[in-house]
């Protein structure tokens, strides 16, 4: 795979969690106690022997930036290739910013770092999968069908719901991609994509090229719909776990499945590990009044009181007589005594005085912005 | 400072015997300590923050797990391009090459390694002390003072005296007298193992003390009433705080336990003064339901269906249904089975205790694997071992073997 080289599109417009995306892009959201969304993505590719990663993003991506810093964590720090940070291609001389938003012009941003790279292929991916996976079989099958863009899908027919915020694809008898809908209302399959794309490099400039000068903007709609017949586009089913986060009710329940013995297990536990940024906490204290209960606790917390069913990332305080159930909770929240929550998601840095009690709903979770006091 | 100004040699060769099997395949300053760090990250975190950048870690007996572990330096931000932390172990040399025959004679082999940064000073560490301290103000005080080595030393009780080098020194802290274990001591300031030397004068007596063929080549033993001997300016610099030397299973057990006191006898989270470590690559920990966890430290990578009373678990520990761990520390990548009773014991990396095991069981009363070096009704079991289903042991058993 050290042939292959990775472009991550951080930022993607459809993708809106309120108040927890106003802060930073989508593939900064922190998620399963002490990772960001980056984390996977990052991981995946790193794992699977991929050592050139360019990075692209839109909106507010300091966070991302400060999380992935020069890609020590993820083994990026290299003399050669490693992990390049794409900001936004802005140009001095026009009044087109390049903030118009699709995937075309992310990609048309970053055509000079893909004429100076060298390796064969590319393997473009978003930032908001939650998955344990390695590339090796998506590239394998990507040769053998001699194919030239392969995709990367998922069976989604468990959740009808959010298969139709997807793109979906519709294949013939040898996984040949025939038709192609975004967000479809009456999606004719369960293929659904996980915005995953192999294909040659030198292809890559050429279609970016051609539809950058027609002025479209949409990888999916502008580039592989339109050229379906005259490409061969093959789609590789993944098979494992895929936790997409794209609401805030998906990001809450992905959130969740992490408290289950055998996704957790897949996710973290397997031979390929997830790499985080390193905060140097210390281990969780827990006093003589905690009491915790089928949740992930991170390091640097300070137990003191009920904790329920719940995602608690580093350096939270849950103090005496608090209880916390069916909630996330982001770094660095203190919960002062006698709180009572339920079904919250609290983002980075609140404080929660005394007897404060929040109850929200397991479809339509409270949402605390970043920095709350109450 | 400028990082030229000092180089550290921190001391971490010593077996540590007293550990009993938790030292037979690695050095004392390797030993897993407080949940997530290794005795020498205290050492190595104290030179950060008072900033010392160039670091030399001596390491003699089974160096393996300590190089690996320190890598590159960069958990500690030692990986620079100028300095940065080295491991030295003794090598051979064109005319003969020997083992370090002790603590002065490990810094005599490695003149060539310090001369090469040319500092004012150096400070000499041991890798086995729990403590947190800067560095830069005993320097400056060194500075101060004029002399030639100083010496760190903390007040310790009374009656515990005569178990260390005691100092006795002026009002000004000019040191007048040095007794290493006195049996009737003259003051209760005991060294802890910290000495600032100036360079030239330190490498003065390394050599006037390597031609000494009867000299057991010891900073405690020979140098220090050396240097005292000739009327060197030698000042002791008081410090107060936590600080424990944890040479036996008794002290490394208490010191673990002074960090889940309530409150904390010694308090690691101070996020002016972190104590760095090479970080696990594990997700958070996760309390099954049906857990219970009180007083208690853990970390990333644990996954917790029993109960667990006043104890420390590292990394990766699994603790399974209806096992009472009380007392403990539990080394990464433990295994305690369902039902098993673990108490008052330390377990060694990667140990699986099958179910329904008892350790530390009070109605035994002469367990045949009672040892020596187990106090305090503390039981020591050795990393990488199975224990097979069912077994019971008494307090103070020291396990080498898979049972």
């Amino acid at each position: 795979m050290n042939n292959t080289m990775g472009i991550i599109l951080a930022e993607n417009q459809e993708i809106r969690l309120n108040e927890l995306t106003d802060v930073r892009s989508v593939a900064a959201l922190p998620f399963g106690g002490r990772y960001r969304l980056i984390d996977f993505i990052l991981s995946n590719m790193v794992n699977s022997g991929i050592i050139n990663v360019g990075l692209t993003t839109m909106f507010n991506y300091s966070s991302l930036m400060d999380h992935v810093g020069s890609g020590t964590p993820w083994d990026l720090n290299r003399k050669t290739y490693g992990l390049f940070f794409l900001p936004p291609y802005i140009r001095r001389s026009s009044n087109n910013s390049g903030i118009t938003g699709g995937s075309v012009d992310l990609l048309y941003g970053v055509l000079t770092h893909l004429r100076r790279s060298p390796q064969k292929h590319v393997l473009i991916a978003g930032g908001n999968l939650v998955c344990n996976m390695t590339f090796d079989g998506a590239m394998e099958f990507h040769r053998q069908n001699e194919a030239d863009v392969t995709v990367i899908y998922t069976n989604l027919s468990e959740n009808p719901e959010q298969l139709k915020r997807t793109t979906v694809y519709e294949l013939d008898a040898e996984n040949r991609v025939i038709g192609i809908e975004h967000n479809p209302r009456n999606p004719k399959t369960p293929y659904s994509s996980m915005d995953m794309y192999i294909l040659e490099r030198t292809l890559l400039i050429d279609m970016i090229e051609e539809a950058y000068a027609k002025g479209s903007h949409d990888f999916i709609k502008d580039v592989l719909l339109t050229n379906l017949s005259s490409l061969k586009i093959y789609a590789y089913e993944h098979k494992g776990f895929v936790g997409r986060v794209d609401n805030i009710k998906s990001y809450y329940e992905n959130s969740m499945l992490m408290l289950d013995d055998a996704i957790r297990k897949e996710i973290f536990s397997g031979p390929n590990p997830i790499y985080t940024k390193v905060k140097d906490q210390v281990p969780t204290r827990y006093g003589e009044s905690a009491s915790v209960s089928d949740s992930l606790i991170a390091d640097g917390c300070r137990i003191d009181g009920t904790v329920e069913n719940s995602i608690i990332f580093r350096g939270v305080n849950v103090g005496k007589g608090s209880v916390v159930r069916n909630s996330i909770v982001m770094q660095n929240t203190i919960i002062d005594q006698n709180c009572d929550l339920e079904s919250v998601v609290i983002d980075k840095e609140c404080t929660l005085r005394p007897l404060k009690r929040l109850i929200g709903q397991p479809n339509y979770p409270i949402i605390l912005p970043k920095r709350t006091m109450i | 400072m400028m990082s030229t100004d000092c180089v550290a040699m921190i001391l971490a060769g010593g077996q540590g015997s007293r550990l009993g099997v938790l030292t037979t395949t690695v050095a004392k300053p390797a030993v897993p300590f407080g949940g997530k760090y290794r005795i020498i990250d205290f050492a190595l975190s104290n030179c950060v923050h008072s900033g010392i950048d160039t670091v030399g870690v001596l390491t003699q007996y089974q160096p393996l797990e300590l190089n690996t572990y320190i890598g590159s330096g960069n958990p500690w931000d030692l990986n620079r391009n100028s300095g940065g932390v080295y491991v030295l172990p003794p090598y051979q040399k064109a005319e003969s090459g020997e083992w370090y025959k002790g603590t002065a004679n490990a810094i005599y082999q490695n003149m060539e390694f310090i001369d090469k940064f040319n500092p004012k000073y150096v400070l000499i560490l041991s890798g086995d002390h729990i403590y947190k301290m800067n560095y830069s103000k005993m320097i400056s005080f060194h500075e101060e003072k004029g002399a030639d080595a100083t010496i760190a030393v903390i007040e310790v009780p009374w009656e515990e005296a005569s178990r260390f080098g005691i100092m006795t020194a002026d009002e000004n802290g000019k040191i007048v007298e040095f007794a290493e274990k006195p049996a009737e001591p003259k003051s209760n300031l005991a060294s802890m193992g910290v000495y600032v030397f100036s360079w030239p004068v330190l490498k003065r007596y390394l050599s006037m003390d390597e031609g000494n063929p009867n000299s057991s080549n010891d900073f405690g033993k020979n140098i220090i009433p050396n240097m005292l001997g000739n009327g060197e300016a030698l000042y002791a610099y008081g410090f107060e705080g936590y600080w424990k030397d944890v040479g036996t299973v008794q002290s490394l057990w208490e010191a673990n336990m002074d960090i889940i006191a309530n409150p904390p006898a010694f308090e690691i989270d101070d996020k002016d003064w972190k104590i760095f470590s090479r970080n696990p690559v594990k997700p958070p920990h996760y309390m099954a339901k049906g857990s219970k966890v009180t007083d208690s430290a853990i970390t990333e990578g644990c996954e917790i269906y029993g109960d667990i009373r006043h104890s420390i678990l590292f990394e990766g520990v699994t603790v399974g249904r209806g096992a009472v761990v009380e007392d403990s520390i539990l080394f990464p990548g433990v295994v305690i089975g369902d039902n098993c009773v673990i108490n008052k014991a330390i377990i060694g990396n990667d140990t699986v205790i099958s179910n329904s095991c008892t350790i530390g069981d009070q109605t035994i009363a002469d367990d045949p694997h009672k040892n020596k070096y187990c106090s305090a009704g503390i039981s020591l079991i050795g990393g990488g071992l199975i224990i097979s289903e069912g077994h019971k042991f008494g307090p103070e058993a020291m396990i080498k073997e898979s049972i």
